[in-house]
């Protein structure tokens, strides 16, 4: 065990060091290049490293899963446009996409605002509430979302009529005599899929919460006291003073949950696996790969999330846009 | 203030007093705190901890109590409290797993890949704010387009690529992968973050000579300390909490972490579900005392008054 | 600035970079496939005791014949799609216990399991185990996955001392069964004949399928069985139909489920069966599932199992039918054809091998020939005895069946009908729609 302790804290050690050392090369070449010269490729080799581990492990991928999604189930045959008139043929799929919108449509906006209002309000309690709280909303994204399948489970859980409940809500309901509800398998309404919401909800306010956090604090005081000064209400400071200021998280943070709810799987596939009406676009590629095997089907659902998420780029790239602009 | 001492003022640690000061400016008055931000808080962070209590009560009961009745009767009914038992925490870490070598093991995959995203981000993000160059804006929308690809897909081309070159099975294996993928989403973070530092703080050091190298370590690193904190605390947890990355380019064996290791308690079909309770707690420890010490970081003020001058 | 100190500390740099890859490459080395050409590695996701009771078996006889055969044996879960992924990139273990035959004609399919025929004795194989578990794995008429542990399905549980206090008779034709069920509802509607769950985390459905699969073996016997499975009877057909329509008596009639059919895919597969065992009232008579599920029933009954439980085999069609088992299992499959590895694979294909297992856990032997006396209780020993004296063992159709219909189409659309949305025929016609084009 000490052995194997030691190993880690070398290779850790290397490992970081050996950042380090690159970036110290990098430097060390730019500024031994004679002339203008190294100062104009300086920035190049400052974003080196990191344009090349994007290109080759998201890049490359993606481009590979283009052309897979024109073969078949192990890309080893070209089948054309197959894959794609059978996804969109089927009702499944269908459903799974109106449910990927709906993720799309309620998670971000939800994240941003609970994120903002929790954010907000702590920041008006003294450091050590204001710690707590943080904490305590953050706590969820700490565990793992196989782990918060499991702590939902004794929230959600339905058993039959007569027997004692072991879900909270159906519990509460049988307090007041009302038939338990299989929470988790009732569609109307799209319900389940809301539910399972609540639980990503649940595990992501937290990263909202501490990047707007980190915004409000960097809001320069300056501006707000000024405001203060001038005789402004507290919310009209928020509105006018705080949030313009901190609008490109905000913008930041929308852009990212929208992307990582389009992306979701873990949720739903711990939960209920996609039955019920409840499948995700990153829950069915998961199941076309580890159940059905279908290399093919699969790299098509991903190309078309993937062109699915231009709006949602094109809205970043013109958000860029103008802000460089100011 | 004259431009160098608020290089100074920025670059040095802030002084204990004054931090504090500057926490609570915003927050002006305690009474503006009034009951009714407190009680909307409480009953936020009662609700927030529910489903947390419930498992973490669950995790002390025997399988069959946990499947029969609610976890709440242990509170409704005390005198049930004798049942509560240690036997779940007892076999997830005991057993035939060596959880002492998977936690080392977790602590191994998951410092790099947290600390080297966020130094090879961070050179791109300063490059990207303060620096001219051609393609700027072209090169930096590229990389935080590529933020649309899900890792799962990139999980077969890669373990191709590493088998050529040998790695898999070993933590770099699942260093590069982290790296590759967390790297779009910190470049995003970071830079939108160090655009609004304010611009002529830097521009003065630049003037009085300061080479990039030294202006990114001197000046931009510690006034970024926020984001760069916000961003270690999710990428640590998102090393530590995953599962399949681990599973797939270090597999079960010598060098599993401990995700891959609590998976290892269950039965085929599921059996032995309670013992997720309990390792779920455990694998919970340290990223919450992660946060908390990374929580200190989140001071204001480091850049108030850096403006006008 | 950049003197000679600056070099040096930046070789110093390298060095200790290039010290730690190394440690690090030698240390962790070897993730799959075996480092050294004497270490066999097997991946398996049976459960940690018969895991733990197999190796120790199989390295106690390489011990024996002075073998210097390392062996390096991973749970792992996922296998199946592991597996898949690891062949896609050329990584994979030497051996690899299969739960579904599916994914045992995948593996062929990508060339990557190799043939047994010539490692292990073929004809002792047919002779020892039950007809039916060697064509499971027979894929082309060559064998690639061979029955390493076996469970039996098909099995109805009850309340040994409620029972036998109630004076029920264990019925030997499905007629049979369905007299005994008015009598039970006869007798009070406290306690309804069946209790009966479909849902499962992650794979909702599942149990629904194991029951279409019990009455149709026994209804049609294996041949139709079997085309069942290779699609040349469809869902959508008379015999299927028939099936689903019996089901729907045994379930949907009120009365006859604990919770009626609305609880029915609500109610997970691992703790519906506990109505057994309520005290004062047991909510149910019967409760129909494989044998592992003693390993979910209450830990007071787990205790005493041959007291408290008893076990009989769904009944046959008729009086005196036909009597195949449905049955799953972890086949063996072997990767890598070397020396060593075919070593270990001729070790795991003899009933020895489960003689650590059987007492230590839920393992039940493939082999007729097994010592029935190691297994720790009488329950295991007449699960065991139904499976040994079958006429037939019939792999679970749903993990023989192409996953996008046994992993899929037909979980969901079970649950789809007997949760209401849709109608059988509908519901037929879906899982027949789903059947992939190609069996590529």
């Amino acid at each position: 065990m000490l052995v194997k302790a030691l190993t880690a804290v070398i290779t850790v050690a290397a490992g970081i060091g050996a950042a380090f050392v690159l970036y110290w090369i990098l430097n060390w070449i730019s500024e031994h290049i004679p002339g203008d010269w190294g100062r104009r490729i300086q920035p190049y080799l400052f974003i080196l490293p990191a344009l090349a581990a994007i290109v080759v492990y998201t890049v490359y991928p993606a481009v590979l899963t283009v052309i897979n999604s024109f073969k078949d189930n192990f890309s080893r045959h070209w089948i054309g446009l197959a894959n794609y008139r059978a996804l969109f043929g089927s009702d499944a799929f269908r459903s799974t996409l109106f449910n990927t919108l709906l993720w799309i449509l309620i998670v971000p906006a939800a994240c941003i605002i609970m994120g903002l209002t929790v954010a907000v309000l702590a920041d008006r309690l003294g450091p050590r509430g204001e710690k707590t709280t943080k904490t305590i909303i953050f706590l969820p994204m700490a565990v793992s979302l196989v782990g918060a399948a499991t702590v939902w489970r004794f929230i959600y859980d339905a058993e039959p009529k007569g027997s004692t409940q072991i879900g909270l809500l159906n519990a509460i309901g049988s307090i007041f005599h009302k038939g338990p509800v299989a929470w988790l398998d009732t569609s109307t309404f799209r319900l389940n899929s809301l539910l399972l919401m609540v639980i990503l909800l649940w595990a992501q306010v937290g990263f909202s919460m501490v990047l707007l956090s980190a915004a409000i604090k960097s809001v320069p005081t300056d501006t707000i006291e000024a405001a203060r000064i001038d005789g402004a209400s507290e919310r009209q400071i928020f509105a006018r003073v705080v949030v313009p200021q901190i609008r490109g998280t905000i913008v930041t943070i929308f852009i990212t949950v929208t992307i990582t709810v389009m992306k979701i799987f873990d949720v739903v596939y711990v939960t209920t696996g996609g039955a019920f009406n409840t499948d995700v676009l990153g829950n069915q590629f998961w199941t076309q790969i580890s159940t059905y095997f279908n290399y093919g089907a699969a790299s098509a659902i991903v190309v078309i999330f993937m062109i699915a998420v231009i709006p949602v780029m094109w809205y970043q790239v013109k958000h860029f846009q103008t802000e460089e602009a100011t | 203030m004259t431009s160098t001492a608020t290089t100074e003022a920025a670059a040095s640690p802030i002084p204990k007093t004054r931090r504090r000061r500057s926490a609570t400016h915003f927050d002006a008055n305690p009474a503006k705190a009034g009951w009714l931000v407190k009680s909307i808080l409480i009953v936020l962070c009662l609700l927030w901890l529910i489903p947390l209590i419930g498992t973490f009560i669950t995790s002390f009961r025997t399988v069959d109590a946990a499947a029969n009745t609610g976890w709440w009767s242990v509170i409704v009914h005390p005198s049930t409290l004798s049942s509560l038992t240690l036997q779940n925490y007892k076999t997830a870490l005991g057993g035939s797993t060596d959880m002492g070598a998977a936690f080392v093991n977790s602590l191994a995959i998951t410092l790099p890949a947290t600390f080297i995203p966020l130094l090879i981000a961070s050179w791109a993000a300063y490059a990207f704010t303060f620096l001219q160059f051609r393609g700027r804006n072209f090169l930096f929308l590229f990389i935080v387009s590529m933020l649309v690809v899900p890792n799962y897909v990139a999980f077969i081309p890669i373990l191709k690529l590493y088998k050529n070159l040998g790695i898999n099975g070993t933590f770099p294996a699942a260093w590069l992968f982290h790296i590759g993928f967390g790297l779009s989403l910190a470049i995003y973070i970071l830079r939108n973050y160090m655009s609004t530092l304010p611009k002529t703080v830097i521009e003065s050091a630049k003037m009085d000579g300061a080479s990039n190298y030294q202006t990114f370590y001197r000046l931009v690193l510690p006034m970024s300390v926020p984001a760069i904190a916000a961003f270690a605390i999710f990428q640590f947890l998102w090393v530590w909490n995953d599962l399949l990355v681990a599973l797939v380019f270090i597999g079960p064996g010598a060098n599993q972490p401990v995700t891959v290791a609590l998976t290892q308690l269950k039965g085929q079909l599921g059996q032995g579900w309670e013992l997720t309770t309990a390792g779920g707690f455990i694998t919970l420890i340290l990223p919450v005392v992660v946060f908390l010490v990374l929580q200190r970081y989140f001071v204001r003020g480091l850049t108030s008054g850096a403006v006008k001058g | 600035m950049r003197s000679q100190a600056r070099r040096v500390t930046l070789l110093g740099a390298a060095l200790l970079v290039g010290a730690g890859l190394t440690v690090t490459a030698c240390s962790s080395g070897g993730g799959g496939g075996g480092s050294g050409s004497t270490t066999v590695t097997i991946w398996s996701s049976v459960d940690p005791p018969v895991k733990a009771g197999l190796e120790k078996q199989l390295v106690a006889e390489l011990g024996a014949q002075k073998s210097n055969i390392k062996i390096n044996w991973q749970t792992v879960t996922n296998i199946n799609q592991l597996i898949i992924t690891k062949i896609q990139a050329g990584n994979t273990p030497d051996i690899a216990y299969i739960p579904q035959p599916g994914v045992v004609a995948q593996m062929v399919n990508l060339g990557a399991a190799k043939p047994l025929n010539s490692v292990v004795d073929m004809s002792s194989l047919q002779q020892n185990m039950v007809p039916g578990m060697l064509q499971a794995g027979t894929i082309n008429g060559k064998l690639y996955g061979l029955l390493g542990s076996a469970n039996v399905k098909g099995l109805v549980w009850y309340n040994k001392p409620a029972w036998t206090a109630a004076g029920w008779q264990t019925p030997t034709s499905i007629p049979a069964l369905t007299t005994l069920m008015s009598q039970m509802k006869a007798k009070g509607s406290a306690t309804a004949p069946w209790c009966l769950g479909v849902n499962s985390t992650g794979s909702p459905g599942w149990p629904a399928t194991d029951w279409f699969e019990t009455l149709m073996m026994r209804d049609y016997g294996p041949t139709v069985y079997n085309d069942w499975i290779a699609h040349k009877v469809k869902f959508v057909s008379p015999q299927v139909e028939n099936v689903a329509s019996q089901f729907s008596q045994i379930a949907f009639t009120p009365g006859n489920v604990y919770g009626g059919r609305t609880a029915i895919p609500t109610n997970g597969f691992d703790t519906a069966g506990n109505g057994l065992f309520t005290t004062p009232t047991p909510k149910c008579w019967m409760y129909m599932q494989g044998s592992f599920i003693t390993g979910f029933f209450p830990a007071s009954v787990q205790k005493s199992l041959d007291t408290s439980v008893g076990v009989f085999y769904f009944p046959p069609a008729t009086e005196g039918g036909q009597k195949p088992v449905e049955g799953g299992g972890d086949m063996i499959t072997m990767l890598n054809d070397t020396p060593n590895v075919e070593t270990v694979v001729k070790l795991l294909a003899q009933p020895q091998i489960g003689n650590d297992a059987a007492p230590t856990s839920s393992f039940i032997s493939p082999f007729k020939n097994f010592n029935a006396s190691l297994y720790p209780n009488n329950t295991t020993r007449s699960v065991a005895s139904i499976m040994y004296s079958a006429d037939d063992f019939l792999f679970d159709a749903s993990d023989a069946m192409p996953a996008q219909v046994g992993a899929g189409s037909f979980w969901s659309q079970m649950v789809a009908w007997i949760g209401n949305q849709v109608s059988i025929n509908q519901a037929l016609a879906n899982i027949d729609q789903s059947w992939p084009a190609t069996s590529s």
